[in-house]
C-alpha cells in the first residue's frame, strides 16, 4: 500500500475547516453552560493507529478520563470521534449543568453523554457542512470510565494502520472543565478527503 | 485610490478564502499577515486601513492585534473574520474596537454585507 500522507497546505486546510467546527461546537457548549469556551488551535496529524496517544499531549497521558468514542460516515468517508473528558471535571460540569442527582458513576455518565452529543455532534455536522458531506452518526459508545488517557487510546481495535487525527483541547474559562476532542479518519477515507481539500484549495 | 486592505489569519487557506471573498469591483490593494505580530506591524506600515482579522492565531492573538491598535491609536476598522462564534467572543471584540463581527467560513454575500453596512463599500 502506497504511504498515504497529506501536504503542508492540505495540513493547513483541515486544521481552518476543523478551527471553524470546533467554534460551531464550542458555541453549542458554551450556550449550554453558559460559560466561555477556551478554543485552542487544532492540532492535524497523520498517524500509525498504533500510536494514538501521540494525539494528545504528554501532560494530558496519565490523566484519568472518561472516554466516549462515536463513528461517523458519508459518501465514503469514515472516522471516529474520540471524547477524553477528565474526570476532575465532573464537579463543575454538574454545577453548571444544573445536575442535581448524585454525582456517581451513572451520574457521570449522564453528563458525559450529554457533553459527548453536543460536541461531537457539532464538530462532526461542521466538518461535513463546508465539505459538503452528510455524515450519519453511529450509536456513542463508552470506552471506559475512570482510566489513564493513554490505556484508552491504546486499547482501540483498529483496522486501518495509518490515520488522520485532528486534536482540540476544549478548556473552559474560570472553571475546572477540560477535555480532549479527537476526531479520527480512516486510511481509506483521507485519499477521498484530500482529494476534497484539493478542490477547496485550488 | 486603493483601499489598503489586510487579511490576516495564520491559515493560508482562511486568508485565501477571505481574498476571494471580497466584492468584485472594489478598488482594494490586498496585503497579507499570518499572525497578530506581522499584523500589527503592516498595520503600522499603513496597510490596514480596513483589517479583516482572525482571532486565534499564534505568537499575537486577534485579541491582542485589537488591543496593540486601540494602544498605538492606529487607523485601522477592524473586521474581525472568526470560528470562534460564541457570543461572549463577539462582545469581548466589540469592547476592543471592532467594528463588526463575521462569522467562518466567510463568503462574498457575508462580506459585501458588513461593507456596505459600515459604508465601507461605495459604488462598487
Amino acid at each position: 500500500m502506497t504511504d498515504i500522507n497529506i501536504t503542508e497546505d492540505q495540513r493547513d486546510c483541515y486544521q481552518e475547516l476543523s478551527n471553524v467546527a470546533m467554534g460551531q461546537a464550542a458555541d453549542r457548549l458554551a450556550r449550554l453552560l453558559d460559560a466561555y469556551v477556551v478554543l485552542p488551535i487544532p492540532k492535524v496529524n497523520m498517524i500509525e493507529s498504533s500510536e494514538l496517544d501521540m494525539a494528545i499531549q504528554d501532560a494530558e497521558k496519565d490523566t484519568a478520563v472518561s472516554a466516549v468514542c462515536q463513528g461517523f460516515i458519508g459518501s465514503g468517508i469514515a472516522g471516529e470521534a474520540l471524547l477524553l473528558f477528565k474526570d476532575t471535571s465532573f464537579q463543575d460540569l454538574a454545577a453548571l449543568m444544573n445536575y442535581q442527582g448524585p454525582l456517581n458513576r451513572y451520574g457521570e455518565l449522564e453528563l458525559l453523554m450529554d457533553v459527548s452529543s453536543v460536541l461531537i455532534g457539532a464538530c462532526v455536522h461542521g466538518i461535513g457542512e463546508q465539505l459538503e458531506i452528510h455524515f450519519n452518526q453511529g450509536h456513542p459508545v463508552v470506552l471506559g470510565q475512570h482510566c489513564m488517557a493513554e490505556d484508552i487510546l491504546r486499547s482501540g481495535n483498529h483496522q486501518w494502520t495509518k490515520t488522520l487525527a485532528i486534536e482540540i483541547h476544549y478548556t473552559l474559562e474560570h472553571v475546572n472543565i477540560d477535555c480532549d476532542l479527537l476526531l479520527l479518519f480512516t486510511e481509506d477515507s483521507v485519499v477521498k478527503l484530500n482529494k476534497v481539500i484539493d478542490y477547496l484549495l485550488d | 485610490m486603493a483601499t489598503n486592505v489586510l487579511i490576516c489569519d495564520d491559515s493560508s487557506f482562511a486568508r485565501k478564502q477571505m481574498k476571494r471573498a471580497l466584492p468584485e469591483g472594489w478598488d482594494v490593494e490586498v496585503h497579507f499577515a499570518g499572525d497578530g505580530v506581522e499584523g500589527v506591524e503592516a498595520i503600522r506600515a499603513g496597510k490596514g486601513e480596513v483589517v479583516f482579522l482572525d482571532l486565534t492565531m499564534p505568537n499575537l492573538d486577534g485579541y491582542g492585534v485589537l488591543e496593540a491598535i486601540r494602544r498605538e491609536d492606529l487607523p485601522a476598522m477592524v473586521i474581525v473574520v472568526s470560528g470562534d462564534i460564541q457570543p461572549d467572543a463577539q462582545e469581548r471584540v466589540r469592547k476592543l474596537g471592532a467594528m463588526a463581527f463575521i462569522k467562518k467560513p466567510i463568503d462574498q454575500e457575508k462580506a459585501r454585507a458588513v461593507l456596505t453596512e459600515y459604508g465601507i463599500l461605495t459604488g462598487a
